[in-house]
């Protein structure tokens, strides 16, 4: 049986309409690290849209009685409805290219019938390294570490995948 | 004498803890710059599936806030 998913129904309910709608977005931040195993915590969910003026984005938030409130003085923009409060706008990703090129760098993990895009972790501690704010100092050592054990587990994989078909064909 | 459920879930726990630390540990010896607990950690995490990785992040980040607050 899989393990049930980290939302509440409202959050998951704008997750599947942006997805539904085609809405082109990633995941990015420390939850998207968080999925590929960086030991980090976080408090929300960053979304990287391509475009905040697709109408295929306000048309998604509607159908499920979220809007976006646009960006104030004090303001950045922002999600506003149930199940909003979990997810951020995310408006730029320093030291990354634009998000068409960015696309090539993720990963997709399903959602029901559907696949979310998370940004790499390489290029997550990339814009982590280029923002340089003082929080993001904090987590870099982690994202390089994790990123190091990472390649370090798959690398063990595939040694053991091979000693097993050597073993077989011995 | 057979083992009760118990006795072989410890045991296979306690194999799954000592591949783990192998592993943390070979990984530990070919990068001496990183910090074991963050290598230890990630392998944990990466024996999880994603959704479970991020609830874990989650409530400890909601955690930690609500506790500051």
């Amino acid at each position: 049986m899989a393990a049930p998913l980290p939302f509440s129904e409202s959050e998951l309910r704008i997750l599947r309409a942006l997805l539904r709608r085609k809405v082109r977005f990633m995941v990015v931040g420390l939850s998207a690290a968080a999925m590929q195993g960086s030991p980090v915590v976080t408090q929300d969910v960053d979304l990287w849209f391509e475009n905040l003026t697709d109408p295929k984005l306000s048309q998604a938030l509607q159908d499920v009685g979220a809007t976006y409130v646009l960006r104030s003085v004090n303001n950045p923009p922002m999600l506003a409805g149930a199940g909003a409060e979990l997810f951020e706008f995310v408006l730029r990703m320093d030291g990354l290219g634009e998000f068409t090129e960015e696309t090539k760098n993720c990963v997709e993990i399903p959602l029901g019938r559907y696949k979310l895009k998370l940004l790499a972790l390489e290029r997550i501690l990339a814009s982590k390294v280029a923002a340089n704010r003082p929080k993001d100092r904090l987590t870099i050592p982690v994202l390089r570490d994790a990123l190091t054990a990472s390649k370090g587990a798959k690398s063990g994989a595939k040694k053991k995948s091979q000693r097993k078909s050597r073993g077989r064909a011995d | 004498m057979k083992k009760s459920a118990p006795a072989i879930a410890a045991a296979r726990a306690r194999r799954r803890a000592l591949r783990l630390a192998e592993r943390a540990n070979e990984i530990v010896a070919a990068h001496p710059e990183v910090d074991p607990d963050n290598i230890r950690h990630t392998l944990i995490l990466l024996e999880l599936p994603p959704w479970e990785r991020l609830r874990r992040s989650l409530i400890r980040g909601r955690a930690t806030a609500i506790f500051r607050k």
